[in-house]
């Protein structure tokens, strides 16, 4: 096994761990993530009546998005409080494949645990309402993954100012709200807008591919470069900026604080 | 790899190379912006140490002794100064450092609480320098006795084998310098004795190098080989716990009287000396001789021997390492061991 196998195989096996030992929690977390989605439904339909129905798919695919999002993001962005919190982020900076690596790999982790979770959850929002989407695995999955990377690079930039800084519990809240807002926004807007936001771009693709059919070759060649520009410009800064954050701490030698 | 040796010439005029110089600082500074200023928590600290030694940082609260620690294992940036382990300079921010260095910092607080003792051990095996190694881990497992707990999540465990758990999970990555923070913070005493033994046993076995740091006395003079003392960011003595003790040997003479001594003989000897006066349990006079020397010995002898009180008891008191390191640090008295 590979150098990089062998970090990988070391996060994915923890993790693992983490979840069956704790399947209730696991658990209890896709409850929540339901309730939440059928109070948006049943609650919306009361008060919108039909008008409600005529955007129910894009609603679900929405709820489906920021289910995906929600965990990719936060898990980069409390994972490094929580191991500042255990003790162990000292730990994994002292490992030989350093502290980036490490959270790359239970990123990685992450993305497919929750694009699980999201795909889950899908089928049971699809149950409730009755509606059927085009679920084209193929499609969704590689869209999913790339839109999520954007996420993900803001995740780096919250971890890297929540080591700094430490207690930033409330811009990281707030900042799942914006996801909200990013994921709809191709219904209200397009342009040059969308391929400069992050997460706007996929979401609109993904609405495209789940609502209308599309599929991942049908969409255009330009369309796929933008997203992946998109999402890989989002990494590639929020990675840099956590790396030169991480930098800053060690300056201020409060790297284990929290 | 750069790495550093001295020759050296042993008592019987052999020429020999000594150990290779595998910590090294040079001017080591580390000074933090307040609101009340600027403080300089480690200050112009400068050391080598040679492969296979374990050496104990002593000082009281506020020392530095953790802040050189973390420059040292690159978590935290000098402002000024170099540190190198291995001969890989540690704040090039490059992590091959950790191919020979480990460290447990804080006690117990390096462990995930939620995975079993076994299981920390896999994945930090696994995020050090080689694969993991089934063997190895075993054996670690047994010789901090931990054998019925290795399955066992670490929040389940006492405060001392969650300590040993983490001090298993720093050696199982197996390199060959190792820093030990406090490895008895918070401990009580039986646990304290208990895992000094199985420290006692890990560092010998493999012979690593290891710089280890503690408030605990008696875990740094059953450790460690040398001594470096720091008070206020410096280092204000740093030899040999042998030498150390040597030094402060026969300082301090302790005479008891069978009454108290004349006025005169007492103005004599604290003028002379740097004298304690007290009494004993049977309320006999008694008068401790501190800093004494051989010269002075002899001096006390001839001034008391002319006069009333007579002389019923001599003890030279043989100082411990808390002895040691009080007097240095109080008086701030140096013995740097060039």
């Amino acid at each position: 096994m590979s150098e990089y196998g062998r970090l990988f195989a070391a996060v994915f096996e923890k993790q693992t761990i983490l979840l069956k030992r704790y399947w209730f929690n696991t658990l209890m977390l896709l409850v929540a993530m339901y309730i939440m989605f059928a109070m948006v439904f049943f609650g919306g339909q009361r008060i919108a009546g039909d008008g409600f129905e005529s955007t129910l798919d894009v609603t679900v695919v929405g709820f489906f998005l920021f289910i995906a999002a929600s965990a990719a993001y936060f898990d980069v962005a409390r994972s490094v409080m929580e191991e500042a919190q255990w003790g162990t982020l000292e730990q994994l900076y002292m490992s030989r494949f350093g502290l980036g690596s490490v959270l790359a790999a239970r990123t990685v982790f992450n993305i497919l645990f929750s694009s699980g979770v999201s795909l889950v959850l899908l089928g049971l929002m699809l149950l409730t309402t009755g509606r059927s989407l085009s679920v084209d695995v193929i499609t969704v999955f590689p869209l999913l993954v790339v839109t999520l990377l954007s996420v993900i690079g803001l995740g780096y930039v919250i971890a890297g100012l929540s080591l700094l800084y430490k207690r930033i519990e409330n811009v990281q809240q707030l900042l799942q709200f914006v996801f909200i807002g990013l994921i709809a926004l191709p219904s209200v807007l397009d342009g040059i807008v969308l391929g400069v936001v992050p997460l706007s771009f996929g979401s609109g693709m993904i609405t495209s591919a789940m609502t209308e059919g599309v599929r991942l070759w049908q969409f255009p060649a330009a369309e796929l470069i933008v997203l992946l520009a998109n999402s890989g410009v989002y990494l590639v800064i929020g990675y840099a900026a956590f790396d030169r954050l991480v930098e800053r701490t060690r300056d201020h030698g409060t790297l284990g604080h929290y | 790899m750069e790495t550093e040796s001295a020759v050296t010439h042993s008592d019987n005029g052999q020429t020999q190379t000594a150990s290779e110089t595998v910590i090294q600082t040079r001017g080591l500074t580390k000074s933090f912006a307040t609101e009340s200023g600027e403080i300089v928590a480690v200050d112009d600290v400068s050391f080598a140490i040679d492969e296979g030694t374990v050496v104990g940082v002593l000082g009281p609260n506020g020392a530095g002794k953790t802040t050189t620690i973390k420059m040292l294992l690159g978590l935290v940036r000098p402002t000024s100064g170099t540190a190198s382990i291995h001969g890989v300079d540690v704040d090039s921010a490059s992590s091959e450092i950790y191919d020979y260095v480990s460290g447990m910092l804080e006690g117990a607080r390096n462990v995930y609480w939620r995975l079993t003792v076994r299981e920390n051990l896999r994945f930090f095996s696994r995020i050090g320098n080689e694969p993991a190694n089934p063997d190895r881990i075993e054996r670690l497992i047994a010789q901090v006795g931990l054998e019925e707990k290795a399955d066992e999540p670490i929040n389940d465990l006492s405060r001392g084998m969650k300590q040993k758990a983490s001090i298993a999970c720093t050696l199982v990555r197996n390199t060959p310098t190792v820093f030990l923070d406090e490895p008895t913070l918070g401990l009580d005493v039986e646990s304290s004795i208990e895992l000094r033994e199985s420290l006692k046993d890990l560092v010998r076995r493999d012979e690593r190098t290891v710089l280890v740091s503690s408030h605990d006395m008696e875990v740094i003079q059953d450790l460690c080989d040398r001594v470096i003392i720091m008070a206020d960011g410096e280092i204000i003595a740093d030899d040999t716990v042998e030498s150390l003790l040597q030094s402060f040997s026969t300082r301090t003479l302790r005479l008891t009287l069978d009454a108290a001594p004349p006025p005169e003989l007492r103005t004599v000897l604290d003028s002379r000396f740097e004298v304690r006066h007290g009494t004993d349990t049977r309320n006999r006079h008694q008068l401790e001789v501190v800093g004494i020397d051989e010269d002075g010995f002899y001096e006390v002898f001839d001034l008391i021997e002319p006069a009333q009180p007579t002389l019923v008891e001599v003890d030279t008191l043989t100082p411990d390492l808390e002895d040691v390191f009080l007097r240095v640090v109080d008086e701030g008295e140096v013995s740097v061991d060039e």
